[in-house]
């Protein structure tokens, strides 16, 4: 049977995926023929968390199933927007009931793709992805972006539901992925992708924390999309995603589950030890020790990287030292973290550490570079009586208006010099103890 | 903390003490940031993309929710009729951050001196059809191509139907005269 006549009698189907966070997500005949593609294939092989199962056993998910629950959460949120914002949506965006329609199903397609690109083990490999000719390196949004371009262009571009009902070209997709501006006033939406309240971070909390089996990424999604908005430009401004008055309390929990999963999960000091030895493993493994670059040449050679292939080469011996740490789990140990949050005198004792450690230590990993960690969150509220009224989460909630974003600092050593280390860093501990005494203070460092 | 990450925390408080005002906004700080990485080439390793509001990037607000917790700014939200913004300015350690990065900001003060006189008179709103008309302009120089200033127009509408096509020329034809976009001609009317 050709490819026409099988798109013939089933292009008006939907079909239902059965997903552990969300229910049931429904998918049409085109976003089905994309994920059946081989390159959104390789996503069930790429984990959403690394090595994170080290601590947490269950954290073996992918990044195939966040991507089906981010285009069903990015569904749900859009829906609502559309709903109670329409005329902010009409005045400021000129969109009308069609292109509401038609820009859906792009923003459905754009946040099915968005982790497409991922290299293997995610966000743990994105320090090896190489350097473009600005000097800055690639991200994984560019690779996204890429194999949208070309290898999905065909699925994408020459279904019949595209044909028939949209004429989106890819470059329309990946447009709306990377932030060109291109994707027209469509950029309005790219907050679901990547912003203060995207469908990504809303999924992966939700998800990871089940997967993890804890409860610390855990709100009312609900509560979320019944209640967020597009908040109206002011004085000559763009209008951005916001919340309603009756939300606040939901965001409110979307912003501690956040804060929860990265000092929990995220940051933990065993999966940043994984990370790592993975990144070293891996810089062995890789040709150059670095990833294929996401241009034409380079890209196929790219997707062929994926967690089995690392496996593989790790179960044969490869991947020098690290390779072997990661292998016989016996890894780097922290010697010392900073505070969560860390003032001045936090830093300085962090300096005065590393000075006492000196060769000792084999890596240093700073929280505020970890992918996760984000500044103060700044959602806009909007009152219900009166909806000219926007203030930020922070005025409502005396929790986010304390919050101060983590600048933690992990100090670690070979694990045969763990002993060692931790002497050394009593020493300080102790003479910083009697420093502060002697000046007058009370210890305050145990 | 390397020198990048010393220059990234510097230049908040350097920016809100040479505003006139002696204080920013985020949008201000978010696209100052984004002029001084991409048209005078400081190497701050920010990675901007494109919003409906402007060229954005979240490292920028980590970088500020960093420079609070180290007392080198404070950034206070203002409320004002239909919305809020932030008020930033130099706190108490901001000569200490300062100091971590002489040579940077030696190096860089005659391109912050350009920045103020360039875009230091620019209110919210303008700094991010401003910094948009400088991103479509990148957008196309990095492609090796041009653009009529019509067309620049023309895209900006797309992007930002509010600013009419009279106010979006305008502006673009200030930044030609200040010889700030690299890839947009002039345009006759006629050809519009």
């Amino acid at each position: 049977m050709s490819r026409e006549e099988v798109y013939l009698t089933d292009l008006h189907k939907s079909y239902e995926i059965r997903c552990p966070v969300h229910g049931f997500i429904t998918l049409n005949a085109w976003e089905r023929d994309i994920i059946s593609h081989p390159a959104f294939q390789r996503l069930r092989r790429i984990r959403q968390l690394a090595w994170t199962d080290q601590v947490y056993p269950g954290a073996m998910h992918t990044r195939f199933e966040h991507s089906l629950g981010v285009m069903h959460t990015a569904t749900l949120l859009y829906s609502t927007i559309r709903q109670e914002s329409a005329k902010i949506l009409e005045d400021e965006l000129g969109y009308k009931e069609a292109g509401l329609d038609r820009d859906l199903q792009l923003v459905r397609l754009a946040t099915l793709l968005h982790d497409i690109g991922h290299a293997p083990f995610s966000h743990a490999s994105e320090d090896l992805l190489p350097e473009h000719e600005h000097g800055k390196k690639y991200k994984h949004e560019n690779y996204s972006a890429a194999i949208v371009r070309t290898q999905l262009q065909d699925v994408i571009e020459n279904h019949p539901l595209n044909t028939t009902n949209y004429g989106f070209k890819a470059d329309d997709v990946a447009a709306l992925l990377e932030g060109s501006t291109t994707a027209r006033q469509r950029l309005f939406w790219r907050d679901l992708i990547d912003g203060q309240m995207d469908a990504d971070r809303m999924d992966y909390l939700l998800r990871d924390s089940f997967h993890a089996g804890v409860q610390y990424g855990k709100f009312d999604l609900n509560r979320i999309v019944n209640t967020v908005r597009a908040i109206a430009g002011i004085r000559g401004r763009a209008p951005r995603f916001g919340i309603s008055q009756g939300g606040w309390h939901a965001a409110e929990s979307l912003v501690l589950a956040r804060y929860f999963m990265f000092t929990q999960v995220y940051f933990h000091k065993t999966r940043v030890a994984y990370d790592i030895h993975l990144k070293g493993a891996l810089k062995e493994l890789l040709p150059g020790g670095r990833f294929p670059r996401p241009t034409s040449e380079e890209l196929k050679d790219f997707l062929k990287w994926d967690d089995w292939r690392v496996l593989g080469l790790l179960a044969d011996g490869k991947g020098g030292l690290h390779g072997k740490y990661l292998a016989t789990r016996s890894h780097y140990r922290l010697a010392y973290p900073s505070p969560e949050v860390s003032d001045e005198e936090d830093l300085a004792l962090v300096e005065k550490i590393r000075d006492k450690l000196g060769d000792m230590i084999v890596a240093v990993e700073e929280s505020k570079k970890n992918w996760y960690n984000t500044g103060r969150p700044d959602i806009p509220v909007v009152s219900d009586v009166d909806p000219s009224t926007v203030l930020p989460l922070s005025k409502y909630s005396n929790v986010v208006f304390s919050m101060k974003p983590i600048n933690q600092i992990l100090l670690y050593v070979a694990p045969e010099n763990s002993e060692a280390a931790n002497a050394r860093v009593k020493e300080v501990l102790e003479d910083e103890r009697n420093r502060q005494g002697s000046l007058g203070f009370s210890p305050s460092i145990s | 903390m390397n020198e990048t990450d010393k220059a990234r925390l510097a230049l908040v408080p350097v920016l809100a003490e040479r505003s006139p005002s002696g204080r920013i906004g985020r949008t201000a700080l978010m696209k100052y940031l984004y002029f001084l990485q991409t048209l005078r080439g400081l190497p701050l390793g920010y990675n901007f993309s494109m919003y409906s509001y402007g060229p954005f990037d979240s490292a920028v607000l980590a970088d500020l929710t960093s420079a609070e917790v180290l007392n080198i700014v404070e950034a206070q939200p203002v409320q004002f009729s239909g919305g809020y913004g932030y008020r930033i300015k130099a706190s108490s350690h901001a000569e200490f951050a300062k100091g971590n990065a002489l040579r940077f900001l030696s190096i860089h003060n005659d391109d912050i001196e350009w920045l103020f006189l360039t875009f230091g008179k620019l209110n919210s709103a303008e700094l991010e059809l401003t910094s948009t008309i400088v991103y479509i302009d990148q957008e196309f120089a990095d492609a090796k191509s041009q653009l009529s200033t019509c067309e620049m127009a023309t895209r900006l509408r797309e992007i930002k139907p509010h600013f009419s096509r009279e106010r979006i020329n305008g502006f673009v034809e200030d930044l030609l005269q200040k010889n700030v976009l690299k890839a947009t001609v002039r345009a006759s009317m006629q050809s519009c």
